[in-house]
């Protein structure tokens, strides 16, 4: 059995009245490829957040295998958020190098890492170049480069292939295969449940705001007693999803009140159906 | 681990201005226009304005006289104006001002003007009719009122030789004796302090205020809108690392935007002037060290405002609709600031927000050190930098600046 790396314990996320997860427990350990699989508003990417740090749970705890908690602990962490977040009057290596200075790296390991999975990812010739001109899939690989370039434990990848043509989803996930056959530990999420039988040792399933299942696609679908993981997963969510929510929550109060007193209320139509 | 600190802090500020230096419309903005804007106002302004009214004395203007009985000598003075002259019978009106069936010859632009003239007795009374829409009339006005002038003299000299009386002697029987400036206790050094406390206050809250703006959105809605704010919020450097570091680069970018507008002030003023009307204010080393100071927390607090109100808004949008009308925040208590007699004035100016770091200004500069306005103000501007960065650290700390509109 390998070691946990991340732990979750007894986790909830609340946005004021909105319960964005509820009750979350979950390990990751050394060496897997976790797959985060839900329709969109599950909860997927507020897990990621507070795996990252960045969101601070409303109950539980999500610690580090030192007992720390992740917020203090952020440099074993590599992050690709769904956005990419890159600074698009900066160069793809500026990119980069700014991340790592700031995880403390020096810039001749950091460029030495960078060479090595640009290389991978056939990235070597645009380090270079500005982003602002980047494809969507340029930009996700230099996202990567800069989440790996300090060396993480845990890779968290938010929906790494979302947007991406078909090629650029495969480089994508050739590279997160790599890292795991080297070792590495690596958190992604996606909606699409192909994308994570294929790439990922382990699967949960999260569902308004709750982990529905937790195991390998094998696993998933013994569980269900269905013949492939799509009923399994179909089994598992049966109720209606819920919307997303937690944008919505950071609206102020009279910019909603505001908002909706020049909103037309949308009319109800008289329709009479034949039959 | 303060070393830690300090690097993250010291790269985040190198990052956003080398980013923010990049975009060639900031550059313009942050260091074109400051530095262009008021030699370009006080030198070029002035040369149009000549050159206006240059081409306005060229004219050659059409004017009517109306009268009975016309002075000696004050045709061939207008004659000498360039301005064509027809002469007509003077109308009976109740007074000279009425433009009775005139009018129509001055509105549509027949004639520039009119002037009626009549003796009554030794009296002399006349009306220039014109038209003040007119810039031909007005100047035609202007050129009449100048011939008037100069044959009121003529007369007024004549009549008082007439008299048996000295012409100089009579018009003048007071007069200032020696230089206008050696009568003046201040020092040329305080007098440029005092013109200069009197608009350079204003230039820098104003200023510092509206340079601040743009680079303050940029660095946190901006982020936020952009889908940046995520990666960087999970780095291992805490929201005050941050906070930090983004004030730092707004300061130095509104910082060197300030210190050019100042310098162009300057150097218009000394280009119009030939450094006679302003020159170099005396301030002693402490003088100008408190001067630094004033600046240094007026900027603090500033700056910190506008990055956390521009952070708490989702978007760009947002955040120009906020801090475009904050402005007036300054300029409301700037502009009153300046006319708030300094002599004799009561500490409890020198506690109000804003206005006590532009009075201590006013005051420094003109090398006035009063101990209980710089505690008070010190203290006041200490407290508000301190509550403004709190207010700001609130902000940064907020989970949901996490989430983007894109």
């Amino acid at each position: 059995m390998s070691e946990t790396l991340l732990s979750i314990k007894g986790v909830a996320k609340h946005f004021d009245e909105i319960e964005a997860l509820s009750h979350i427990d979950l390990d990751i350990r050394s060496g897997e490829v976790v797959g985060l699989v839900g329709s969109n508003g599950a909860g997927k990417t507020t897990l990621l957040r507070l795996m990252a740090g960045v969101y601070t749970p409303t109950k539980g705890s999500v610690t580090l295998k030192d007992g720390s908690d992740v917020s203090t602990m952020r440099h074993m962490l590599g992050v690709v958020p769904e956005s990419t977040g890159l600074y698009s009057r900066l160069t793809a290596w500026e990119n980069i190098r700014y991340h790592s200075r700031l995880y403390g790296i020096d810039d001749e390991t950091s460029w030495k890492r960078t060479q090595l999975f640009a290389s991978r990812l056939g990235m070597s010739d645009s380090l270079s170049r500005h982003t602002k001109g980047f494809s969507r899939g340029m930009k996700q690989k230099t996202a990567l480069l800069r989440a790996l370039a300090h060396g993480p434990s845990i890779l968290l990848l938010d929906e790494p292939t979302a947007g991406l043509d078909i090629t650029s989803a495969r480089t994508v996930r050739a590279l997160v295969k790599q890292l795991r056959d080297e070792g590495g530990t690596v958190v992604y999420s996606t909606h699409q449940l192909e994308e994570a039988r294929q790439v990922c040792d382990r699967i949960i399933i999260i569902h308004n705001g709750e982990v529905r299942a937790d195991g390998s696609p094998q696993q998933l679908m013994e569980q269900t007693e269905q013949d492939s993981l799509e009923e399994a997963y179909v089994s598992l969510t049966a109720d209606q999803a819920r919307s997303r929510n937690e944008d919505a929550d950071s609206e102020g109060r009279i910019t909603a009140w505001w908002r909706k007193l020049f909103t037309p209320k949308t009319p109800e139509l008289e329709v009479e159906i034949d039959g | 681990m303060v070393d830690g600190s300090a690097m993250r802090i010291k790269q985040i500020a190198k990052k956003e201005v080398v980013e923010f230096s990049r975009d060639w419309r900031t550059i313009i903005a942050i260091i074109v226009i400051p530095l262009l804007m008021f030699p370009l106002l006080f030198i070029l302004f002035p040369v149009l304005l000549q050159s206006e009214a240059a081409e306005l004395k060229s004219l050659q203007l059409d004017l009517t006289i109306q009268t009975d009985n016309m002075p000696d000598n004050l045709s061939m003075i207008i004659n000498q104006s360039s301005i064509a002259i027809t002469y007509e019978e003077l109308p009976i009106l109740d007074d000279l001002s009425q433009p009775g069936d005139d009018i129509e010859r001055l509105r549509n632009g027949s004639i520039d003007a009119i002037l009626r003239i009549t003796q009554k007795e030794d009296i002399w009374y006349y009306s220039i009719l014109h038209m003040s829409t007119s810039e031909h009339s007005s100047e035609a006005k202007s050129r009449l009122l100048h011939d008037l002038n100069e044959w009121e003299d003529n007369e007024t000299a004549a009549r008082i030789e007439s008299g048996g009386l000295d012409v100089n002697s009579t018009l003048n029987p007071l007069r200032w004796d020696g230089e206008f400036s050696q009568a003046d206790a201040a020092t040329a050094g305080e007098q440029a302090g005092m013109a200069l406390s009197m608009f350079i206050p204003l230039v820098l809250a104003v200023w510092t205020f509206s340079s601040a703006i743009q680079p303050s959105i940029d660095m946190t809605a901006g982020e936020r809108e952009r889908g940046t704010l995520e990666a960087l919020l999970s780095l291992p450097c805490t929201r005050l690392e941050l906070l930090f570091g983004k004030w730092l680069a707004v300061a130095t970018i509104t910082g060197v935007g300030v210190l050019l507008q100042i310098f162009g002030l300057l150097f218009a003023i000394g280009y119009l002037a030939n450094s006679s009307i302003i020159g170099v204010p005396e301030l002693s080393l402490v003088t100008i060290l408190l001067i630094i100071g004033a600046i240094m927390l007026f900027a603090i607090m500033v700056v910190a405002i506008e990055l956390a109100l521009a952070m708490r808004s989702h978007s760009v949008k947002e955040a120009g609709s906020i801090l475009g009308p904050a402005i007036m925040l300054i300029i409301f208590p700037a502009l009153f600031t300046q006319v708030i007699n300094l002599d004799g004035i009561e500490s409890f100016w020198f506690a109000i927000p804003v206005v006590n770091v532009l009075l201590a200004l006013r005051e420094l500069l003109m090398n006035r050190i009063i101990t209980s306005h710089i505690i008070i103000w010190v203290g006041t501007s200490i407290l508000y930098a301190l509550m403004a960065a709190k207010y700001a650290s609130m902000q940064f700390k907020r989970e949901d600046i996490v989430t983007s509109l894109s």
